[in-house]
């Protein structure tokens, strides 16, 4: 009995270990894969490694997470450690009430942290806009920069935040174990305050700052969401650009810097509770050479040694932090928030290198993610590409500028029919930058035969294999399209009949689920037969997995326009058309049409498309994929794009998504 | 006697509206062995910490060789401290413990008088392992403070405080963690090293014993005052009050009249004594030491009682003696058993008559008296003093 009971406990720890570190075990094991699926083996490889450490956009977070870790950890450390001793001297109870304090920013959930802290900042920057017009108006000494945005600044400012309760936490048992009487000893021997700090608190304590400084720089390196809301659209951590990039697909670049990031985490706590178990044995006996050295640094001219040495490690990581961030200031930047894989990088490494200019990349979600973002004031960028409605939804609502065409030659590339679309009909905010149709894409061998028909959408006999947009937008127009309305419908009566027929659907278990870019997975993977979605993604889709097919369903659909706006007051206007027309040209067009598999809008990109593929994969563009990827004009004919909605259409699609229950 | 070294003038003190020192006044001669007895809570460490610099009085002054030093911070005053549980560093070896007052020191440069200098790491080293031997603690020198016994480290808190060659050494509590036997052989020498290095100590403690075997003046205190301030003879044999008479040594405290000069009343008896100066009728307390009272057969006694409780002593017994419900301690060598009656005769010099104070009535009762008693009452310490 007895027996039982403890191998049954040991199965059951083994088995929680298993859920705790199998799926880990599982993404590092992957993180070698040769190829580029997550669930079959194909050989050991470290090239996900090496195109890790080629990717500028990984590359560039890894050093601002390094830079903003290891800053934020010397300033909560050094906050955190005086803060620390100011509680110490504090009276018992006032000492245990803030204390209390200190510990709710641990057990506050971050997002709610994150959130406060990027309202706090959007108030206050709006409080200083106005503060400097006034305080520029009545002086002319100082000119105070007018516009703060998100940035490298604020999500410093965030993170030592919430680092300092990490090292009051560790630093305050020290003090309390240490005897109240050293630093009146160290006065009573000649001491100031101060070197009775330097010489006997520090020395006592010294442990806890360490285990401190290494759990608040642990903290940082892990931290994601108090750094999505506070890092602003100019700065991206790891941990951010991690999640931007698993918006589509775990690729095992993905499990690469995430094992990197798991190892480098695990060595750190290892490394805390060394430390840690290491103090609590008594009466330790030091390493002879960590001995010998100690004493050697004891000799006056050791000390000399210390102290200069102290001094050119300081100063020189001062240096290195002005020049830093100083370059990265001086240097021209442009902030771009576009889709995820929306772009085929090495453009944006050309571009820097052509013009200088910095980019700073990040993704949204979908329009409607974007358009909230904007609202909020938090997303602080010059280019955006949004789609064709929000667009003019955006020019109704006066977010977006004029664009100086003059600074944008390439725009006369653009095949006319893309020009003077119903969004921008004066063609003053936008430039084109792709194009594709809305289908439904399946899997073949799943299905009994093949689809042509937004029927199977809402057909039972799929229950459980369908997956539909997360937008109500797309949602509500595939089922308008069944229906046979316009998708740009304002009649109530139609709308609700969409949507009953969405929700029938939906209560009969038609919906595995509702997904914007997971649907990459569910049906490379074989998890769904049925899902709507772009073409392009199809073919990057059919890449893993052959038995998909694709269709634009005969009783038509959407064709969507994505085109490149700048935003009321981009502070990096001139350097926003620059890009702009960097990314209009045949060349960019030419990269992105192959990256994406969206047809460009570029007449001449369209055109040398196919010899372009031909010459870089040695084979033929078959004339069935390019039909996919640029749909035929008579397959546009049957679609149709959106439109911008009225307000109380837009309220209505709201109020029948909420109803809906996603 | 020599000069006086620190005055202190009216010195208040309160933590969180609690009246720590009330008005103290006190002087101190340089090279005296003083100690501040008193219970706890009585403000004899706050007084310390006020010489030492630690704290600061909310009014009053302190003098050091007729100069105000209220201001001066601890680390510019002649004067250190060794502290109760001694305060050693514990990341220092003990060489680095006792050269840290050195290292931290600055003194003219010969060669320009202008600079500073700091001492010869040679001159540190000879007058660090001068003192340690001073304190039996040669070749202890790379010793870890932590693996030291706790007299060692005692020593090694002197040693620490001395080798800066202070004008004034403090010592708070410094005997309280070593066990009984360890202790007497401290307080020895302490008195030695006293002796030999030639300066002011000023000592706090809680027990009476301690003050009694070292020190050239005592200053007994309680509630943020003096009680009484002399040498340990005077301390012992003429209290001040009552609570002085019961807080050394063992007291009976009995109430009484003075009739006239040298004749005191008790018990409806007179008592001739040596004592005067009161006015006539005068109710006063009457201190009786337990070994000044004979027993004798009850018809030639002074006072008859009967006996209540008899302790073994080793050299003598304590009895516990009723007198119409008022017991006494009578220490003696002769056995008397429980419940005899017996009675007794006090000499004239045996008798100490005090004049009546807040203390009256508080002390010098018996009754309560049992084994456990001195145990308990040794058991005292400073707790949670500041």
């Amino acid at each position: 009995m007895k027996r039982g009971n403890r191998l049954g406990s040991r199965a059951l720890m083994a088995l929680v270990f298993l859920f705790l570190y199998a799926p880990i075990f599982l993404l590092i094991v992957f993180s070698f894969n040769k190829g580029n699926s997550n669930i079959v083996w194909t050989g050991f490889s470290l090239d996900w490694y090496k195109s890790l450490f080629q990717n500028r956009l990984i590359m560039r977070s890894v050093y601002t997470t390094l830079l903003v870790s290891l800053l934020a950890t010397a300033i909560a450390t050094i906050a955190g450690t005086f803060a620390a001793i100011g509680f110490y001297s504090l009276r018992r109870r006032t000492r245990t009430a803030l204390s209390t304090i200190n510990s709710i920013p641990m057990m506050n959930a971050d997002i709610v942290t994150g959130v406060a802290m990027c309202l706090f900042f959007v108030a206050f920057f709006t409080f200083w806009g106005d503060f400097s017009v006034w305080f520029n108006g009545v002086q002319s000494v100082v000119v105070l920069p007018e516009r703060l945005t998100l940035g490298f600044g604020t999500l410093l400012i965030a993170h030592v935040t919430f680092n300092i309760p990490y090292v009051i936490l560790s630093v305050g048992p020290k003090l309390r174990q240490m005897d109240k009487n050293l630093v009146d000893a160290a006065q009573d021997l000649g001491c100031t305050w101060m070197q009775a700090f330097w010489k006997v608190i520090l020395p006592e304590i010294k442990p806890g700052i360490a285990s401190g400084a290494l759990t608040a720089f642990t903290m940082s390196v892990d931290d994601f969401i108090i750094s999505y809301f506070t890092a602003g659209s100019s700065s991206s951590t790891l941990a951010m650009t991690i999640y931007g990039m698993t918006k589509k697909r775990v690729t095992p670049e993905i499990n690469a810097i995430s094992t990197l990031l798991f190892v480098t985490v695990l060595v750190l706590l290892v490394v805390v509770n060394l430390r840690e178990a290491r103090a609590e044995r008594t009466g330790q006996e030091r390493h002879p050479v960590s001995r010998k050295l100690t004493q050697l640094l004891d000799t006056p001219k050791g000390r000399l040694f210390r102290r200069g040495a102290a001094v050119v490690l300081a100063a020189s990581f001062l240096t290195a932090v002005v020049l830093l961030t100083g370059a990265t200031n001086a240097q021209p930047v442009v902030n771009v928030c576009s889709w995820g894989e929306y772009i085929e990088e090495d453009l944006i490494t050309r571009f820097e290198e052509e013009t200088g200019i910095i980019v700073n990349y990040q993704t949204a979600e979908s329009n409607e993610a974007l358009y909230s973002l904007l609202k909020s004031g938090a997303g602080d960028y010059d280019v955006i590409v949004p789609s064709d409605y929000m667009i003019s939804q955006l020019i109704e609502e006066d977010m977006l500028a004029e664009l100086d065409y003059s600074q944008i030659p390439n725009y006369g590339l653009i095949s006319d029919r893309f020009k003077g679309l119903t969004y921008d009909p004066e063609e003053r905010y936008s430039v084109p930058y792709a194009w594709g149709t809305v289908g439904i894409i399946y899997n073949a061998a799943m299905v009994e035969e093949p689809i042509t028909s937004w029927s199977a959408m809402f057909d039972t006999q799929y229950a459980g294999n369908v997956l539909m947009f997360r937008n109500s937008r797309d949602a509500m127009g595939i089922a308008l399209a069944y229906l046979g309305y316009s998708l740009n419908t304002t009649d109530e009566a139609e709308l609700r009949e969409a949507f009953q027929l969405l929700k029938d659907a939906k209560d009969q278990g038609v919906y595995q689920s509702f997904v914007m870019d997971e649907i990459f997975q569910k049906l490379e993977g074989g998890n769904a037969a049925i899902g709507a979605y772009y073409a392009g993604d199809y073919l990057t889709m059919l890449e893993n997995n052959e038995d998909l097919a694709f269709v634009v369903p005969e009783e038509g659909s959407n064709w969507f326009m994505d085109a490149m706006c700048v935003l009321k007051d981009a502070p990096h206007y001139n350097e926003a058309m620059a890009w702009i027309n960097f990314i209009a040209s045949t060349e960019a067009n030419l990269a992105n049409m192959d990256y994406l598999w969206y047809a460009s809008p570029n007449q001449e990109a369209l055109e040398q498309y196919p010899a372009y593929y031909e010459e870089l994969y040695e084979e033929e563009l078959g004339q069935e994929t390019y039909d996919i990827i640029a749909a035929p004009q008579e397959v546009l004919d049957r679609c149709e794009a959106y439109l911008v909605l009225p307000l109380e259409t837009r309220k209505l699609y709201n109020d029948l998504w909420t109803e809906l229950g996603i | 006697m020599s000069k006086e070294l620190i005055r202190l003038r009216d010195l208040c003190m309160a933590y969180d509206d609690e009246l720590v020192l009330d008005h103290l006044n006190l002087y101190i001669n340089d090279k005296e062995f003083l100690t501040l007895l008193g219970p706890s809570g009585c403000g004899k460490t706050t007084t310390l910490r006020i010489i030492g610099g630690f704290t600061t009085p909310l009014s009053g002054d302190v003098l050091f060789d007729g100069v105000r030093i209220n201001d001066v911070p601890p680390y510019k005053r002649q004067i250190n401290t060794v502290f109760q549980k001694y305060a050693l560093f514990p990341h220092l070896n003990v060489f680095e413990n006792v050269a840290f007052g050195l290292r931290m020191q600055r003194r003219p440069d010969p060669s320009d008088p202008k600079r500073k200098s700091r001492l010869p790491e040679e001159e540190i080293r000879q007058r660090v392992l001068e003192m340690l031997e001073a304190v039996s603690l040669k070749g202890f020198e790379n010793r870890r403070t932590d693996a030291l016994s706790g007299g060692q480290q005692q020593r090694v808190a002197i040693a620490r405080a001395l080798v800066n060659r202070p004008k004034v050494l403090l010592l708070d509590e410094p005997l309280g963690a070593l066990d009984l036997k360890l202790r007497k052989d401290m307080q020895i020498e302490l008195k030695r090293i006293q002796q030999q290095v030639g300066i002011t100590f000023i000592y706090v403690t809680h027990d009476q014993e301690e003050a009694l075997t070292m020190s050239d003046t005592i200053v007994v205190m309680d509630k943020g005052s003096i009680q009484q301030i002399g040498t340990p003879e005077d301390i012992y044999n003429e209290p001040k009050n009552a609570f002085v008479a019961d807080f050394i040594g063992e007291s009976n405290i009995i109430d009484g009249v003075m009739v006239q000069d040298k004749l005191v009343q008790m018990y409806g008896r007179q008592f001739p004594c040596l004592d005067g100066g009161f006015s006539e009728n005068e109710p006063v307390d009457v201190v009786i030491r337990p070994e000044d009272i004979d027993i004798v057969p009850v018809e030639q006694g002074q006072l008859t009682g009967t006996v209540t409780n008899v302790t073994f002593k080793g050299m003598q017994y304590d009895i516990i003696v009723d007198f119409r419900g008022f017991k006494w301690l009578i220490q003696t060598t002769d056995h008397s058993p429980v419940g005899a009656r017996i009675g007794i005769k006090i000499d004239p010099d045996g008798i100490h008559v005090m004049k009546k104070s807040r203390y009256s009535g508080l002390y010098g009762d018996y009754s309560s008296f049992s084994d456990e008693y001195d145990e308990l009452d040794a058991a005292e310490v400073d707790g949670d003093e500041t």
